[in-house]
């Protein structure tokens, strides 16, 4: 055998599959916020890995390039969790390892060769990552820190609503929340309500939230109500908020949190402690009982009104303050808005500055629901009935999508707003007075309030058909990825131990061990040259014959014993044969560089191989 | 050829934690459990510290990407540590047979490897040896030179032989030292420089030595006669055919001359005067002259041709 002398130095491998996981991850960082110290991180880190990919001049260099990539990847993921941006930073993280192999490899390999093999040991260590992930006890955040993205929001919500000084609802389309239900089944239509903020302060035009609602939460959040309640039949919702301004999230109000980041408010609103301006998702459980929120007695604030705006509107609150008691004063309100001629009008123009809701009341009777809320709770209030305006979005489209999990879409057109009046029997109550305007009814208000579709509808149509698609793919990524979250891991560790917590340690351990294993076999099998294989081939071939009592003579050619075996089994003869020709091809044709054309003459000897079985066992029948 | 300055190659150290173990000994090395030694590199160290980011990042956020992402780089540094040990593991390596060269020279020392299956960058480099390039390994036989250089003449093992692997992702370096028995015949250094040279003829044995020049250059000729055949070529006096006065051979002064025995020059230190003899020994043969070589308890009756002359260096490598 030549002596070839090993080199001492030779150049490194091409930079090539590095660049590429830096350019995916480029292409990551256009949703991240500069703004807030994450996303600042994050594009400070990926600069630092392009710089030193341009400086590395050895491997030390090139393999610090592939750590920076990975944990940039990290990074996104806790800023940008979405499906699409998820399938970006695998890429990148498959890009990123395919790099550090090469790297170690020593060798400018295909770039599908290196892909292939990174795939493969990433899919090799995933088993052991998912027994950590899925058994590992999730820690708490080290704080509650609602630090986030810093730039602005779409929303079709406000803090302060004053109807009186908007003249007309401008029609936004765009998207606000999905919310998906574990059994697939759309919310009654009636139901379709979805509170997000309470406005209890009154001024005589405008209602306001508390001024201390974006502060620390009042009530903590209650980790025992959060586990699962054995038996009860409820069903979990899934929720993906798009950026607000606000830290409160669109719920129905009588569903339980489960995750501790998640705050019901005295008022009713529920407050997410995540940074508001990231896409937001989170997991409630539907209950048949109230909540807490709505047995909250009201506070003197749910009664104040300004003692000198709007007199007309006191003085018929004040009428109806006679009456018994405060349910007798909302259906008398009820009755009173039917008796008028009120209608709903989407552009109804701006009120007078002052007494603006007299004039609504008394004189114009057109407006949208924010009139109508904002009028109602302020006669309840006259009436001395505790009433605030809540605003959130009501009904929403229930999309079936080709793939992934039908959803209830929300757009910011959906945007409503409805009252909310305090009856001791029965705590706070929904009253939608938007309902006894003429002819809308609680059925077509929801789709009255999308306004009428906009031009270029069929053009519209099809972009918001591969919207819906995606959003259930998106959907159902979020239903079984970001939806596994402490509770659900608690339940997962409760289903598979029971009581015994103790065992958690060795169910990890013998996870790990299991997963391990298999990792190895996988690999080493990988590592065994193909002539191993052929000659493991041909072994299965000859017990074949074997057990038809056809043993290979010493110095016999595998021609030579086919040919006896055909002579004595003529049925076997065509799958003898062809496996003939397919060894012949394997051992001594030129090594095929198409890894197409190895796997289709694998293909032929499994194929013939079963064929051959298949023979076998009617040969055997026929001799005995 | 080196020049005389030139100094030597220091011996290289191993750096951490390759130093660290027992070197193994024996013609055959087999690598297993028992003689390889694994440990997370610096860059390995810096991957656990990653990971222990991201799961920060993770829990801080409450975010599964980078809580998994974390999962599956610990799952890969725990994977590593078996591939980096199996990428050795089951490597036997037997040292071949070494073929002599010269001190201050690169020298190639050969090592065969056997391997059940094809193996990812492997390194091999000895104590005196550059750092050499890891080398994939097929499945089967091969044989490696390993170079090294060497200050000394004589039977000369390469020292130890780190064998180490850092594959497939450079988390763990796993490594043995084996120190391979088989020596390499070293021949003393070429180097320029005069030597003794006496006439192997048995009237002159008591003649004075000569001391020759470093170069040994000669057109030194003092008659012509009529050119035969047998003269060949290199004795046509060209000059003399040229200026028309026909085809001449010439005729040296010392035509029938004994071929000559090469000593050390005398008032020389011996190591030095050996170097010399080495490089005139090489330099003679490279000219297909006949010569003979004396030194304290060897003599070397004059001969030529690749036997004579290892014969002639080997003399000189294992003198005294």
């Amino acid at each position: 055998m030549p002596l070839k002398p090993m080199h001492p130095a030779r150049g490194l491998p091409t930079r090539r599959i590095q660049w590429l996981a830096l350019a995916a991850l480029a292409l990551g960082c256009v949703g991240l916020d500069p703004g807030w110290l994450l996303g600042a991180f994050t594009l400070a880190l990926v600069l630092v890995a392009a710089l030193k990919l341009l400086e590395a001049r050895d491997r030390r260099g090139r393999r610090l390039v592939a750590l920076l990539q990975l944990v940039c990847c990290g990074l996104q993921a806790a800023q940008q969790p979405d499906l699409l941006p998820s399938l970006l930073q695998l890429l990148a993280a498959v890009l990123a390892l395919a790099g550090l192999l090469q790297l170690e490899s020593g060798q400018s390999l295909p770039l599908g060769l290196v892909l292939r093999r990174s795939l493969r040991v990433l899919g090799a260590a995933l088993p052991m990552a998912l027994v950590l992930f899925l058994l590992v006890p999730r820690v708490g955040p080290f704080g509650t820190s609602t630090a986030g993205p810093t730039g602005r929001a779409s929303t079709g919500l406000s803090d302060t609503l004053d109807p009186g000084g908007i003249a007309s609802l401008v029609d936004k389309d765009s998207p606000a929340a999905r919310v998906a239900f574990s059994d697939d089944e759309p919310p009654p239509t009636g139901g379709r309500y979805w509170r997000v903020l309470v406005h209890s302060q009154f001024d005589g035009s405008r209602w306001q939230r508390d001024e201390d609602a974006e502060q620390t939460p009042r009530f903590p959040a209650d980790v025992s109500a959060m586990a699962e309640v054995p038996g009860q039949p409820e069903r979990d919702q899934v929720w993906l908020v798009e950026p607000s301004a606000f830290s409160a999230v669109p719920w129905d109000g009588a569903a339980r949190p489960l995750s501790t980041r998640l705050h019901p408010e005295p008022e009713g609103e529920l407050r997410l402690l995540r940074p508001a301006l990231e896409r937001r998702s989170y997991r409630l459980k539907e209950l048949a009982s109230p909540l807490g929120w709505q047995r909250q007695p009201p506070r003197r604030s749910d009664l104040q009104l300004p003692p000198t705006a709007n007199p007309r509107l006191r003085e018929l609150g004040r009428r109806w303050s006679q009456l018994g008691g405060p349910e007798a004063r909302v259906l008398a309100a009820q009755a009173w808005f039917q008796s008028q001629n009120f209608r709903y009008d989407r552009n109804p123009g701006t009120l007078p500055q002052v007494n603006g809701l007299d004039a609504f009341l008394f004189e114009r009777q057109l407006g949208f629901c924010g009139h109508y809320a904002s009028s109602f709770s302020a006669l309840m209030r006259a009436a001395g009935v505790p009433s605030r305006v809540v605003s959130g979005y009501l009904g929403g489209e229930w999309v079936v999508p080709m793939g992934g999990a039908p959803y209830l879409a929300l757009r910011q057109s959906d945007a409503h707003a409805w009252s909310e009046v305090w009856l001791p029997k029965r705590g706070w109550t929904r009253v939608d007075p938007s309902v006894w305007a003429n002819g809308t009814s609680g059925e077509n208000l929801a789709d009255r309030l999308g306004g009428a579709p906009t031009g270029n509808a069929s053009s519209q149509q099809g972009w918001r058909w591969l919207q819906r698609q995606w959003w259930g793919l998106d959907m159902a990524w979020s239903r079984w990825w970001l939806g596994f979250d402490q509770s659900r891991q608690e339940a997962l560790l409760a289903w598979l131990l029971g009581g015994q917590r103790w065992a958690l340690g060795s169910l990890i351990l013998g996870g790990m061990a299991l997963g391990l294993g298999g990792a190895l076999v996988m690999l080493r099998r990988d590592r065994q040259p193909p002539g191993d294989r052929q000659a493991r081939a041909m072994a299965e071939l000859l017990n074949q014959l074997r057990r038809l009592k056809i043993e290979a003579r010493p110095g016999e050619t595998l021609e030579s014993l086919a040919e006896r075996a055909a002579a004595r089994y003529p049925a076997l003869a065509d799958p003898l044969q062809e496996l003939m020709a397919c060894h012949r091809e394997q051992r001594f044709a030129p090594p095929a560089t198409d890894r197409q054309a190895q796997r289709k003459l694998q293909q032929r000897w499994r194929l013939a191989r079963r064929r051959l079985k298949s023979r076998n066992k009617g040969a055997i029948r026929q001799k005995s | 050829m080196r020049s005389a300055e030139r100094s030597a190659p220091q011996p290289t150290q191993f750096g951490w934690p390759e130093s660290w173990g027992r070197a193994q000994r024996g013609e055959q090395l087999q690598l297993g459990m028992r003689n390889l030694y694994i440990l997370p590199t610096g860059f390995g160290i810096l991957w656990l510290a990653g990971s222990a980011l991201l799961q920060a990042v993770g829990i801080q956020t409450q975010r599964n990407g980078p809580l998994l992402l974390s999962f599956l780089m610990l799952g890969l540094m725990l994977l590593a540590l078996h591939l980096t040990h199996f990428n050795l593991q089951g490597l036997v390596l037997r040292c071949g047979r070494p073929k002599p060269g010269f001190a201050d020279e690169t020298l190639l020392y050969p090592i065969r490897l056997q391997s059940s299956c094809q193996r990812q960058a492997i390194g091999l480099q000895l104590a005196q040896g550059d750092p050499a390039f890891p080398r994939r390994l097929a499945a089967g036989s091969s044989c490696v030179g390993l170079a090294w250089q060497c200050r000394h003449r004589g039977q000369q093992t390469p020292g130890a032989l780190l064998i180490r692997s850092t594959s497939p992702l450079g988390l763990f370096v796993c490594w043995t030292r084996w120190t391979p028995p088989v020596t390499q015949l070293v021949y003393p250094a070429r180097r320029d420089g005069p030597v003794a040279v006496t006439s192997s003829a048995p009237a002159d044995d008591s003649a004075a030595c000569k001391v020759t020049p470093g170069h040994n250059g000669s057109d030194d000729w003092h008659d012509l006669r009529p050119h035969r055949l047998e003269d060949g070529q290199s004795r046509v006096a060209w000059k003399v055919l040229a200026q028309g006065r026909g085809r001449h051979s010439k005729v040296f002064s010392d035509p029938v001359e004994a071929p000559p025995l090469l000593l050390p020059a005398p008032g020389i230190p011996r190591e030095r005067a050996l170097e010399h003899l080495s490089a005139e020994v090489w330099r003679r043969s490279l000219r297909g002259e006949m010569f003979g070589l004396v030194l304290p308890e060897v003599r070397i009756t004059p001969g030529h041709g690749h036997d004579h002359r290892d014969r002639c260096l080997m003399a000189l490598a294992s003198c005294p």
